[in-house]
């Protein structure tokens, strides 16, 4: 008899003992689960029974294995729930590392409290959760919960692993549905794991099986578009109420416009009045809609409300002029609106809003995004509007909503688009100046930024900061300069060019070290890139750099009197797939140097074997930048 | 003259405030304001805050009303969060607390001329915090740069032993804030006010009909933004704060009732409550355990260690502060998990189970800040003290890394409350004397390439161990090298190893090869670098030009290099960076920097002491200028030249 079947056997045997005792089974991990993994799901079952148009339920059972204090997050035994969302059941188990039981946790063990997490933020969102603190580690959790949901726009996605440094052993998904709702569902990234799935005209069923826990890298692409998942949606939907039905992007605007949009733009006839007023004789389109932006950004202020159908409803554009203020979809609609009374045509839309590029997904038709702006056309072109800001330039999208496929609701439906990308060459930051050197180590100089694209949304803000804060800023934009003072700024604010200059003056006390009668100094004062990648030594993932830039450097120095250059770092050329880096320093006078540096950073996805030459050019431009000239007293 | 320009000024200043300190008075000059005339980096500033706190009885129950009025002018766009403002307060059943808000308009300049708002209902929201906390917000309309806002809010309580703190000082200027307390005689509350401003107070008696009150009145005009600095334990210490601590209450013909006039009564108060006393009193639920464990004959170093270390892995703490149990020492005991008082009140009993001389003792955490006068809710948290030998050692068994003297930073804030077992108290330094170790042994070679390679013997001591094996103590070995490359300035690590990570009494000893490709510049015919490498800070932690706030290390310890380098033949030294030693008065802040070279051989021996773990603030420019010479020290380069 082999001996991997007795063991099994014996191993049968005590699992029907110990699930007697109200056990957990034993489960075996194989060792790939086990590397990065901080906590593994054992099993999960996730099953979605729609009932109708109006109301889903939601089972859930979750197993997870935790084996320290980093993996205690993804225990997820918590549910969100609001007015359309009811939790029938929610409890947990809690075991040892074995599987031995310890102790029950039912509803009133949960904490139930409000999300409302900061000012400005109201909502009638809620959480129930359980707040544990483990005894010891590894333990075993089983949470289980059964929902209640009547808003079927929104079916939660199938992600068999949610987070990073957590392995799955297995996990199920299953749906059923009634046929005449339209089922729809994509599936991505199923590449390299196994997953199997099964589907009639009622139900889909997805398994998947041993899936490695992901470590995280810089510079990784975002953790959704590493791992598997299954988006479903339905034809036939409603929210809050509403009633829905869509299966193209055009008609889901459309439905946007008749449920969600319809009657909000009710601006009173005085309003109306003052703003064709303002606008006065202009007729341009595009001038008549900078003067509303202008009078918008100066009257209203983002607060968020998410309260019932509010959180997709947009507040009346009335309320909004009343009150002063609303979230992204009110003030969007508000300005929209106004638009409308000196007859601008524009379009509510609707994108996902982060720094880190999310697109609407094109090929899904449903509830998606997180934000909504104003797209104004005008001959060809679309000129976004950042309603929530009270400083963004017109028709600039900053790095919140720039390069991504957006949803505009057009008055005949939806569409997709893709909203301005600032690429490398337009995102660029050019610096031109100079600075003396003085025999006791501290310089004076004097400095022209100009920025524009991306680097202009980085820079903008500066208009109207406060003092404290503009110092903060170049503290930390000129952080290799110790001892900084800003003595002086100066700023150009272009809003139709979208281009920023900044003036700056400035002086530092111990710029340069001494050694002996040599004078060290750095040769890059004013743009040293000095972050090097981490050193992975196996690196798993793939890897992005989500926006690319070009810099452009000409700095003149002037050294004290009687000094003369003892010695100065090699000039640099590089040039890669990820972009181009140079350097050089002419002599211009025996007490003259100049300074000439350029950075081109591609924008890019890569292979993750091309990352140690990534790392390499970083370490290249790091070192280059930290690069000293000597000088010495003329004897 | 003189005596005749006090009473001028003294009307001028009555009528003034009558007038500008009222709701409802708002002035084209206000609105047009555009920057706060002493801080014109204010984005906000609070023209005035005024409240009034009085006693009401209804029924057969006290009351306490506060009601307090804003005025507040919006400068900058940064200040529009001055515009939303929110309130929590406690609700259980038959003890509510309440908050309703009213009067609150925004004003606007609008053709020169002042136009109001007024703040609806729909503009206010309540929220349930979680099971008994609730919180009102509200949210001003038509709200922009040049906006005055204004509100008033009535906060009731039923809570006559925990009056509500009021806050003099806030984060944006305050031109002028005003404090009104009417209180029955039958109660006494001690008041404090924290913070450097001084305050005006007035104190009045005004007899009435059913019983007389005290009347304090509290003004000050012109009140500076307090700002965060770095090393500060916690800025509300530093800030300007009136707080309320109920002394004694005596009705008619009743005797006093002494609730805390001093820190023995105080105490007295805590050691008495059941949640308390009783719980450290409880035994036997541990007895055969802790027989089994102090079988063997130990000294009482050992069996001290084995008695918290036996705390530690039979309790883990719930994350919760608090100086009383909560569901009891046995049922921690049993279940594995409880509060800090549960923890360290076990402790205390098995300590003393043991014959040994042990006491709680009642702490502030840095969160919770410092009493400076007996409170009755100073204390927040409960640690344990032990004395051997006339020596007393401090201990907290609520984590897994802690020693005798080595307890949490969150615990270690001036100075707790023993308690002995007659519930007589004394008062402790929490404060630590012992110095935490950092030394750095490296042997290095430069190559004539610019290469560095070497190896490094890194040795932590007390809290810097402790520290170290809280942060990384669990971290998996190839993300430490990952992050120690990182933290090291992206060094190339290999071999690293570390010993005693889970041998809490020794030092944290980490040893490692490394290699830097670059870490030599090369400029010319020379080689270029500093000695302290990857080693070397970047900026100056203190920034502010002055400071009001001590300086707090939260422990003395010694940073400790001994670097030895060799260059690489075909090379000579054509300079080194010179020797420096600087001290502040009486030796606090120590540093000093040794560099010679003999052959190819450099050595470098260099030495920041912090010998004490709060400093005053009248060291701070002292303090300032060392860390500065540091930072410029530590990066200070060494040349070789080519022969």
């Amino acid at each position: 008899m082999n001996f991997k079947n007795y063991w099994l056997i014996i191993f049968c045997i005590s699992n029907v003992l110990f699930a007697q005792k109200n056990n957990l089974e034993s489960y075996v991990i194989p060792e790939n689960l086990l590397e990065n993994a901080n906590s593994i799901i054992l099993s999960q079952d996730i099953q979605i029974s729609v009932k109708s148009q109006k109301s889903f339920t939601i089972k859930k059972n979750k197993k997870v294995k935790v084996f320290n204090q980093y993996g205690l997050k993804n225990i997820d035994a918590l549910e969100y729930y609001d007015k359309s969302i009811k939790v029938n059941s929610i409890k947990a188990v809690l075991y040892d590392g074995n599987g031995l039981k310890i102790k029950k946790y039912d509803k009133q063990d949960f904490t139930d409290a409000s999300i409302a997490n900061g000012f400005s933020v109201f909502t009638d969102n809620r959480i129930i959760y359980l707040n544990f603190t483990p005894i010891d580690y590894p333990f075993i959790i089983e949470f289980e919960s059964y929902i209640d949901n009547d808003n079927t726009a929104f079916i939660p996605s199938w992600l068999p692993l949610d987070d990073y440094y957590e392995s799955v052993l297995n996990s199920n998904f299953s749906i059923t549905y009634p046929a005449e709702l339209g089922f729809r569902f994509k599936e991505d990234n199923f590449n390299g794991y196994s997953i199997s799935s099964n589907k009639t005209e009622f139900s889909s069923h997805y398994n998947a099986q041993n899936l490695a826990a992901i470590k995280k890298e810089e510079y990784s692409p975002s953790f959704i578009k590493l791992v598997p998942i299954v988006l479903v949606a339905f034809e036939k939907f409603q929210l809050e109420g509403v009633d829905g039905s869509a299966s193209t992007w055009q008609e889901f605007g459309s439905w946007i416009n008749q449920k969600l949009l319809f009657k909000t733009d009710d601006i009173s006839d005085e309003t109306k009045k003052r703003i064709i007023d303002l606008v006065g004789s202009e007729t341009n389109p595009i001038n008549k809609a900078k003067i509303i932006y202008n009078y918008v950004q100066n009257k209203v202020r983002y607060v968020s409300i998410k309260m019932g159908i509010g959180g997709w409803k947009p507040m009346n554009a009335s309320d909004v002029d009343r009150l002063g203020y609303g979230d992204c979809k009110a003030l969007s609609n508000y300005t929209k609106s106004l638009l409308n009374a000196v007859d601008v045509p524009s379009y509510y839309t609707i994108i996902y809003g982060d720094s880190t590029k999310k697109d609407i997904d094109q090929d899904f038709v449903s509830m998606q995004g997180n934000h909504a702006i104003l797209t104004i056309p005008f001959q060809g072109n679309l000129y976004p509007l950042e309603c929530t800001s009270q400083s963004a330039p017109f028709g600039f999208a900053g790095d919140f909503t720039d390069d991504r496929m957006a949803l505009v609701i057009k008055p005949d439906g939806g569409e997709i688009i893709k909203t301005t990308n600032y690429n490398e060459k337009l995102s660029k930051q050019s610096e031109n100046g100079n600075y003396d050197i003085n025999e006791d180590g501290s310089i004076k100089g004097t400095l022209k930024i100009i920025s524009t694209g991306v680097q202009y949304n980085d820079k903008y803000f500066l208009e109207s900061a406060i003092p404290t804060k503009i110092v903060e800023y170049y503290k930390l934009f000129f952080s290799e300069i110790n001892n900084l003072k800003i003595e002086n700024t100066t700023f150009e604010n272009d809003k139709n060019s979208f281009q920023f200059i900044e003036n700056i003056t400035l002086t530092a006390t111990n710029y340069c070290s001494f050694s002996g009668n040599l004078i060290i100094f750095p040769i890059n004062a004013y743009n040293r890139c000095s972050s090097i990648p981490q050193r992975y030594r196996n690196r798993i993932n793939q890897f992005e750099q989500q926006r690319g830039f070009y810099d452009e450097d000409e700095i003149e120095i002037n050294l004290p009197i009687g000094y003369t250059l003892d010695g100065k770092p090699e000039d640099n050329d590089i040039k890669n797939i990820f972009g181009e880096f140079k350097t050089s320093i002419e002599i211009i006078s025996p007490s003259k140097l100049k300074y000439k540096r350029s950075f081109f950073m591609k924008k890019g996805n890569f292979d993750k074997s091309e990352y140690d030459n990534f790392r390499k050019f970083m370490e290249q431009v790091a070192k280059a930048d930290n690069s000293k000239v000597i000088i010495t007293k003329k004897i | 003259m003189k005596k005749l320009l006090f009473i001028t000024f003294l009307l001028v200043n009555l009528s003034y405030s009558q007038i500008n300190h009222k709701l409802g008075k708002v002035s084209i000059e206000e609105l047009k304001q555009s920057t706060h005339p002493e801080d014109t980096t204010a984005s906000a500033a609070i023209l005035f805050k005024t409240g009034v706190t009085k006693f009401n009885y209804f029924g057969n129950k006290w009351e306490i009303l506060t009601t307090v009025n804003y005025k507040i002018k919006i400068y900058k766009k940064e200040g529009l969060k001055f515009a939303d403002f929110s309130i929590p307060y406690y609700t259980t059943a038959g003890a509510n607390e309440s908050v309703r808000f009213s009067d609150a308009y925004t004003y606007n300049l609008v053709d020169d001329k002042v136009v109001k708002t007024k703040l609806k209902s729909e503009s206010e929201f309540k929220t349930e915090l979680s099971e008994n906390w609730m919180e009102r917000k509200i949210s001003f309309p038509n709200v922009k740069e040049g906006s005055i806002i204004e509100f008033s809010y009535d906060f009731k309580s039923p809570y006559i032993t925990t009056f509500n703190d009021f806050r003099f000082q806030s984060s944006i200027p305050t031109d002028y804030v005003e404090y009104t307390s009417y209180i029955p005689a039958y109660f006494v509350y001690r008041t404090y006010i924290t913070g450097y401003e001084n305050i005006d107070v007035n104190n009045e008696e005004i007899n009435r009909i059913d019983y007389n009150e005290n009347k304090v009145t509290y003004t000050k005009y012109n009140l500076p933004a307090i700002v965060e600095e770095n090393y500060v334990d916690n800025i509300n210490n530093y800030t300007s704060i009136l707080k309320f601590e109920l002394a004694s209450i005596q009705y008619p013909s009743q005797d006093v009732e002494n609730y805390s006039l001093n820190w023995e009564g105080v105490t007295k108060k805590i050691y008495e409550n059941e949640n308390f006393g009783n719980e450290l009193n409880k035994k036997g639920y541990y007895n055969d355990d802790l027989d089994v464990l102090l079988k063997n004959t130990l000294t009482d170093d050992e069996k001290i260690d084995l008695i918290l270390n036996f705390v530690k892995s039979k309790v883990k703490w719930d994350k919760k502060n608090g100086i009383l149990c909560k569901n009891g020492v046995k049922k921690a005991y049993k279940d594995g998990i409880g509060n800090v008082a549960e923890i360290n009140l076990m402790l205390v009993s098995m300590l003393r189970y043991a014959n040994f001389d042990a006491n709680p003792i009642l702490v502030s955490t840095r969160d919770n800040g410092i009493s400076i006068y007996p409170s009755r809710t100073a204390f927040n948290y409960v640690i344990c003290g032990v004395e051997i030998n006339k020596k007393m050692f401090l201990l907290d068994a609520t984590d897994k890394n802690t020693l005798k003297n080595i307890i949490p930073e969150r615990a270690i804030n001036w100075v707790g409350r023993s308690i002995k077992n007659d519930g007589t108290s004394f008062e402790i330094k929490l404060a630590q004397n012992q110095v935490s170790n950092n030394s750095f042994n490296a042997m290095i070679n430069v190559l004539n390439n610019g290469t560095i390679e070497g190896k490094v013997r890194e040795q932590f001591s007390n809290y810097n161990a402790y520290n170290f094996r809280n942060k990384y103590g669990e971290i998996a070995k190839d993300s430490y090298v990952e992050n120690l490359e990182k933290r090291r300035n992206n060094i190339e690590i290999s071999d690293l190893e570390i010993n005693n990570k889970n041998e809490l009494i020794n030092p944290i000893i980490q040893n490692y090869n490394f290699k830097i490709e670059n870490g030599a510049e090369i400029i010319g015919d020379k080689l270029v670098f500093s000695p302290l490498f990857f080693y070397a800070s970047k900026e100056n932690p203190f920034k502010q030009e002055k400071r009001k706030f001590p300086i707090d290390f939260v422990y003395p310890f010694q940073d400790k290099y001994i670097i030895n380098i060799n260059i690489p033949e075909g090379y000579e030294v054509e300079s080194l960076p010179t020797q420096t030693s600087l001290t502040t008065v009486d030796d606090i802040v120590k540093l000093k920097y040794l560099i010679n070279s003999s052959n190819n051989k450099i050595q470098l021996q260099y030495n920041l002491d912090i010998n004490q773990s709060i400093i005053s603030f009248d060291y701070y420019e002292n303090i300032k200028s060392i860390f500065k010479e540091m930072v410029l020290k530590e990066n200070e380069k060494i040349v070789l030249k080519k022969i």
